[in-house]
């Protein structure tokens, strides 16, 4: 099977409550759906965060706006105010997410 | 039937006015909602009240009045803003001043407060209430208590409805949430009262979900993946929804404004800091976005209807600040050839560094501007050839001695750091106030309101 980069499927946007971030995953047609719906699972996203993502990851499926939202906990370096990072809110959490490959 | 027009008025402390005065304008719009607060606001807002008890609002509702009163009172256009921060009733004597000067006499300011938990804390904590931390679990607060400066409560649009109720053209609230600013003159138009036991909360879910949708302004008009095909965003348009009485919604935005209303603006905006889609928990109601259905009409126009939702929640959220050591950061930049060697070598002299002077911090973080800053580990290796790399030293420390050992030593790179290193003037270390975001019961806080008529 060929592999896709989530960029070419879909669109992000990505924000954050306290150190939590999350990501919406926009798919760009139908077909874009089934596949970010069937490769984006919690632990491919863990996997592709490495250790910016701490604690665990959620993925809330929206049929209705063919779009995924994934909750990614421990994820902000201790949220906003804390937060080393310059992006202290995850505004680039999403399209780290677009570097993705998934199976399409 | 019956229909409620509502303009988005800002996103932030710090956004654009003009559009805001452009929907006043040529948005034939009844409403318009005015969001300045962001998480960590209240806390610096608090800050600033504690050195002059006459601050701690938004200061940018002087100028934004100003611009905007001649347009709305004329027309009848209610504004309601959350500008009043920590400070709602000085907030409000500054718009009256401002209203009396245009000579708009006899105008009413409607002032809500009742957010403001940061007295009642220690009383909580001994009758027993635990503040648990919404992002960790941690149950014990009282590790923290001496040092908070701030707590508020994301309260819900009570007081904006009593307020228009008591014929209110202003109304000024600290810390309500986003989405009550338009919530609120959604049940007050409609009739829709808590009290009502037959309460639809399907149409309430909606009002969440409409609020939420425009509360962030351009974020809704922007269109940010379809970056390239949204044009004219000097001029975006803030965006407009025409709520109608059985909760359906049309949402659009002035034309000619720049910036675009589409499947995709919408989409965005929707999927924009929700956790649980079917449980959108705000203080008026929970909203669910999985039985929205979408219809993008064209010429910015898109239409959400079958929106459902939920009965409030018993307990409100409370974002409480407080004080957790200093931030210290430096930066160097290394340019071509071999930007990004140079950069290694100059990161590896620098913590070594930190060892020799000792450096005591809870967190020490190197980042490559250029390369990882944004993507971190996500990142791929740089370009060999890449014409340059800056190098972002930063530390979490306990006292406001280790941190200035950060940017002094960061400072070492500049003559250490390779041949073309560069560099500006090092950053001051700052004071972090932390987040400690919690619940607490409904019945604990108590919501008021008054009016304040202009002479």
């Amino acid at each position: 099977m060929a592999k896709v980069q989530l960029k070419d499927i879909a669109y992000g946007r990505s924000g954050d409550k306290g150190d939590i971030s999350n990501i919406g995953l926009i798919a760009t047609n139908s077909e874009n759906y089934e596949i970010i719906k069937r490769t984006v699972t919690p632990e491919a996203v863990k996997a592709h965060f490495g250790d910016m993502i701490k604690g665990e990851v959620k993925v809330y499926p929206l049929d209705n706006l063919e779009a995924l939202q994934i909750v990614c906990y421990e994820a902000l370096g201790g949220g906003a105010t804390h937060t080393l990072r310059i992006d202290v809110t995850g505004k680039a959490m999403c399209t780290a997410l677009l570097r993705m490959y998934v199976e399409a | 039937m019956k229909k409620v027009r509502l303009g988005s008025g800002s996103a932030f402390w710090g956004d654009m006015l003009e559009p805001a005065v452009e929907v006043a304008k040529n948005g034939n719009v009844d409403y318009i909602g005015f969001d300045h607060l962001a998480e960590l606001t209240m806390a610096q807002l608090q800050r600033m009240k504690d050195r002059d008890p006459q601050k701690g609002y938004i200061e940018d509702i002087i100028p934004w009045m100003e611009a905007i009163l001649p347009i709305s009172v004329p027309k009848g256009i209610k504004l309601i803003t959350n500008a009043g921060g920590v400070n709602p009733r000085v907030a409000a004597e500054k718009v009256a001043e401002i209203a009396q000067r245009l000579g708009f006499k006899g105008l009413k300011i409607g002032v809500v407060e009742g957010d403001d938990l940061y007295p009642k804390i220690d009383q909580l904590v001994k009758d027993g209430w635990v503040f648990e931390n919404l992002d960790n679990g941690d149950k014990d607060i009282t590790k923290i208590q001496d040092d908070i400066v701030a707590a508020n409560v994301y309260i819900g649009c009570e007081g904006i409805i009593d307020c228009l109720k008591d014929g209110a053209d202003v109304v000024i609230a600290g810390r309500v949430s986003d989405t009550a600013l338009y919530i609120g003159p959604i049940m007050y138009e409609f009739g829709w009262d808590f009290n009502d036991p037959n309460l639809d909360w399907n149409k309430m879910g909606a009002a969440v979900t409409v609020g939420h949708t425009i509360e962030c302004a351009e974020c809704c008009t922007r269109g940010f993946n379809r970056w390239k095909e949204s044009k004219n965003l000097e001029n975006i348009g803030y965006p407009i929804a025409e709520f109608y009485e059985d909760g359906t919604c049309y949402i659009t935005k002035v034309e000619g404004t720049g910036g675009v209303v589409d499947e995709w603006s919408i989409k965005e905006q929707l999927m924009y800091e929700v956790h649980d889609p079917k449980n959108y928990i705000m203080p008026d109601g929970v909203a669910d976005f999985t039985t929205i259905k979408l219809e993008d009409l064209g010429n910015d126009v898109v239409k959400l209807s079958n929106m459902t939702g939920k009965k409030r929640p018993d307990t409100l959220k409370v974002q409480i600040g407080y004080k957790d050591g200093f931030k210290a950061e430096g930066n160097v930049f290394l340019s071509w050839p071999d930007a990004w060697g140079k950069a290694l070598q100059a990161a590896e002299v620098v913590r070594k560094r930190f060892e020799i002077v000792d450096l005591v911090a809870d967190e020490v973080k190197i980042d490559f501007i250029g390369v990882n800053l944004l993507h971190g580990s996500v990142a791929p290796e740089p370009d060999p050839e890449i014409s340059e790399v800056g190098l972002r030293v930063t530390a979490r420390t306990r006292t406001m001695a280790e941190a200035a050992k950060v940017g002094r030593e960061a400072t070492h790179i500049w003559t250490v750091g390779g041949v073309g290193a560069s560099y500006g003037a090092p950053f001051k270390p700052k004071r972090i106030i932390s987040l400690w975001p919690t619940l607490v019961p409904r019945d604990a806080v108590e919501i008021t309101h008054f009016i304040m008529e202009v002479e």
